[in-house]
């Protein structure tokens, strides 16, 4: 679905400026890309939301018209806070629709692994994110990986992916994408424990300087 | 119980906890997690009784990652011992939270039990928190 936005040049800088902006339920950004001239905007949240709630989400291409004309662009960058979850800003990259880009794109796990399901391992997702290189109106939503057939201490790999034509892969070939790990021992785990507990507390060592340490040894040669 | 193996200085200055956490405040590697609200000196002893907490309610299943690291010593002057004559020896470790840093997170269990186990361990630490999954952060 192609979202266009409208939105308008920021003239006014700084937090006071910036936080005067939020409480309008308008989000600071900036536009940069294609070596033109950074831009600083102002877009409207709902617009952002609109955009977020999409299937492919932060990855999502859309057009931004201001006084500069419509441009393609997609995110690079949103800032939120830690605490509230509000987006704080945007950054957005201009984007050629004739080039290649990289972005990150979604792994989705479908089926429940056999070594989940009858064997008491559970699974660890270790890689939800892969990096790929496309054309921009070929970015996938998501990659979907069947874990179905999977057994305890087995894992897939991002080579194991199964990858659109169109779509190259970045990420390196062998990293792990999803395991099957056995379930942890009782007995192992109490002993370690009630050992670190029981044990006393030492200070840690403390790192000395090369010069210090020849000091201190000159030192004992003299006593 | 948790500390560093080495040290640049036995003492540190106290500092002040100002702000928000700027790094640590996603979910880095697993599905759940529990989220400090408040700024605090979370102790050593803290966070070990949370980790208790989650695995015995987890029952050892899935995997628990803990987020935080008491880097920070605090000293502290034997008692009836008059002012003056040098800083104190180093008592406890703790780590400088602000508020929005994951403190644990949590994978290979329901998000009933990750939520009871956070619950508990909550009810160890210093400060309010919330339980925080991959699929709850709303937009705002």
């Amino acid at each position: 679905m192609g979202f266009l936005i409208k939105c308008e040049r920021r003239n006014d800088f700084g937090k006071n400026a910036a936080r005067r902006l939020r409480r309008e339920q308008m989000i600071p950004a900036v536009l940069y890309g294609k070596k033109e001239e950074n831009v600083p905007l102002s877009i409207n949240k709902k617009d952002i939301f609109n955009i977020l709630k999409s299937e492919t989400a932060e990855n999502t291409i859309f057009k931004l018209d201001f006084d500069a004309g419509k441009k393609d662009v997609m995110f690079r960058e949103l800032q939120k806070d830690p605490v509230t979850d509000e987006i704080l800003h945007a950054d957005l990259i201009q984007i050629a629709m004739d080039k290649p880009i990289q972005i990150s794109v979604p792994v989705l796990t479908v089926g429940e692994a056999v070594g989940v399901k009858a064997e008491g391992g559970f699974l660890d997702f270790i890689t939800r994110e892969v990096e790929l290189e496309c054309l921009p109106k070929d970015i996938p939503d998501h990659i979907q990986i069947d874990i179905s057939s999977l057994h305890i201490g087995q894992s897939l790999k991002v080579e194991d992916l199964d990858l659109p034509q169109v779509v190259s892969l970045i990420s390196e070939p062998n990293v792990i994408l999803v395991n099957v790990e056995a379930p942890h021992k009782e007995e192992e785990v109490v002993v370690e424990e009630e050992e670190e507990i029981i044990g006393e507390e030492e200070e840690p060592e403390v790192i000395k300087k090369e010069k210090e340490e020849a000091a201190e040894k000159e030192k004992s040669v003299e006593e | 119980m948790l500390m560093p193996k080495k040290v640049k200085y036995r003492k540190q200055q106290r500092g002040r906890m100002r702000g928000k956490a700027l790094r640590g405040s996603t979910l880095n590697f697993g599905e759940y997690g529990l989220q400090a609200m408040e700024p605090c000196w979370m102790t050593s002893r803290q966070i070990e009784a949370g980790r208790i907490a989650i695995t015995r309610h987890a029952k050892r299943k899935g995997k628990l990652w803990i987020r935080v690291f008491p880097w920070k010593p605090v000293t502290k002057k034997p008692t009836e011992v008059r002012m003056g004559k040098g800083k104190g020896d180093p008592e406890f470790w703790v780590d400088v939270i602000k508020p929005g840093r994951i403190i644990y997170e949590m994978e290979g269990v329901t998000e009933d039990v990750a939520r009871e186990a956070m619950r508990l361990a909550s009810h160890k630490l210093p400060v309010r928190t919330r339980f925080i999954s991959r699929e709850s952060r709303e937009l705002r």
